[in-house]
């Protein structure tokens, strides 16, 4: 039985080296802007309804990662419109805001981040698209943006719009 | 000493309160081409030529689609703390001064030279118009719903933004909640165009037009070229203006010894004591310092809307 065990635990620890490596190279390529939001369609007042896609070799890490893109890409990328669909300009789009407000985001968007509250994946909307030797998955995801909105502004990242008066 | 160690605070605090910029006036109206498309218009005679002129009032009280826009678009507006001013309101009140101003009005022999939307605007000392539009368009069972919404400066009619676009097509949702979910989409892009322009008019200030005239053969005998200590006037009127101006920005693209023009002239939002300033104010400014030693002249400020005031020198 002890045999077993040393390889038992040893394959155990490289499974699990394995996925955090993937869920750090996972969130490089979010701070990198290497995924696609786009509309989904129209949603009720106070959220956005994005699709998401995300690349990874762990088909199962791109589908955790669309949720913490989705608020990425709503906060610094924004969106394009077309098919009924409204273009929307990120909450945040003056350039270099991200790395103004490093250490507020690093630990906004770390795992577990506060970034969670704001974005729920809609079930039932997963496709998932084999490119070279990784995935592309793409999920809908509802983003509340008034709420993300008001947080920011909260932090002192973005301008109220009555703010000076 | 408490006594007077409280007075020096609240006099702190009421120096600090003057000191923050009120916060900008809002208010939607219905575009002329949405009124005069949907029947909600008057026709006046002018010179012999007809106009269209939109009927607001008509238009409140038949079309429920636009009071919904209105209900929505301030409900939205509010929740970013900027309510907007009632439409309603305002022409009820516009209703109760016209009704005083034809009492008074040839008294003083003036004549009301304004457009509806002039009229409404100086009424409400509203600095944003956010003007209103949209038109269902079938394509065989679907319609679709095309919208725009524009804001303009009230000063100087200039837009600040507009957000605008054609709403997915639909067979079974009606105009109103087409009509709700393009003001929703549209609504953020507005706003942060919004705040562009806030942030310009809390750095470089409002702007408005300046036109200065002078009487022909006035009594007082000046013109713009008259000297005073070896300076023509339209320099002391450049040199007040580069002193009153924020960071000094006007532009005069013509000028002659009976009139100069002056445009892009960017003035502070509020004077010292926290009183909003439009550019009748601002002139009437310029004409004290005029009327004053050692310039003595005479002058005359007409207003036009409130981003461009006339003064005319040589007499009252």
């Amino acid at each position: 039985m002890r045999k077993f065990l040393f390889p038992l635990l040893a394959v155990a620890f490289v499974l699990s080296s394995c996925s955090a490596a993937r869920q750090s190279l996972a969130n490089k390529d979010t701070a990198q802007y290497r995924y696609e939001i786009e509309c989904a369609g129209n949603a009720i007042q106070g959220t956005y309804l994005v699709k998401v896609w995300t690349y990874s070799r762990s088909a199962g890490i791109a589908e955790n990662q669309c949720r913490k893109n989705a608020v990425h890409g709503v906060i610094f990328k924004g969106y394009g419109g077309g098919q009924g669909c409204v273009s929307q300009r990120p909450l945040a789009p003056q350039p270099g805001i991200e790395t103004q407000y490093k250490d507020y985001f690093d630990s906004f968007f770390a795992t577990g981040g506060e970034f969670q509250k704001y974005a729920s994946i809609i079930g039932g909307t997963t496709e998932t698209v084999r490119v070279g030797n990784e995935y592309k998955v793409g999920v809908v995801v509802s983003v509340r943006k008034d709420d993300l909105r008001k947080a920011l502004e909260a932090a002192g990242i973005l301008r109220k719009l009555n703010s000076g008066f | 000493m408490k006594k007077s160690l409280l007075t020096i605070v609240l006099a702190c605090i009421a120096v600090l309160a003057s000191a923050q910029i009120k916060k900008p006036e809002l208010m939607v109206v219905p575009s002329d081409v949405w009124c005069i498309t949907n029947g909600y218009y008057t026709e006046v005679e002018n010179m012999g030529s007809v106009t269209k002129v939109p009927n607001y009032k008509q238009a409140l009280q038949e079309n429920m689609g636009l009071k919904l826009a209105i209900a929505k678009l301030n409900d939205l507006m509010a929740e970013r703390e900027f309510p907007l001013q009632s439409l309603e309101q305002m022409i009820k009140n516009l209703e109760q001064r016209r009704m005083e101003d034809n009492m008074t009005m040839s008294k003083a022999g003036n004549e009301l030279a304004e457009s509806p939307l002039d009229e409404v605007a100086r009424m409400a000392k509203c600095d944003i118009i956010l003007e209103l539009s949209w038109e269902v368009k079938d394509f065989g069972p679907k319609h679709s719903l095309s919208y725009i919404l524009e804001a303009r400066d009230a000063y100087t009619a200039k837009s600040i933004g507009a957000a605008s676009g054609t709403g997915a097509p639909s067979m079974t949702a009606d105009v109103d909640v087409l009509l709700e979910e393009a003001i929703v989409a549209n609504m953020d892009n507005f706003n942060l165009r919004l705040q562009d322009h806030f942030t310009e008019m809390q750095t470089i200030g409002r702007e408005i037009n300046l036109d200065i005239k002078v009487f022909a053969n006035n009594a007082a005998g000046v013109d713009l070229e008259t000297e005073f200590g070896g300076e023509e006037l339209v320099d002391v009127i450049n040199n007040w203006l580069q002193l009153n101006t924020i960071q000094g920005r006007f532009s005069m693209p013509y000028a002659s010894e009976n009139v100069a023009n002056f445009t892009q002239v960017r003035i502070p939002v509020y004077d010292e004591r926290g009183r909003a300033i439009d550019a009748n104010g601002f002139a009437k400014q310029l004409a004290k310092h005029l009327r004053q030693a050692p310039y003595n002249i005479p002058c005359k400020v007409m207003v036009k809307g409130l981003g461009r005031a006339v003064i005319v020198l040589g007499e009252k």
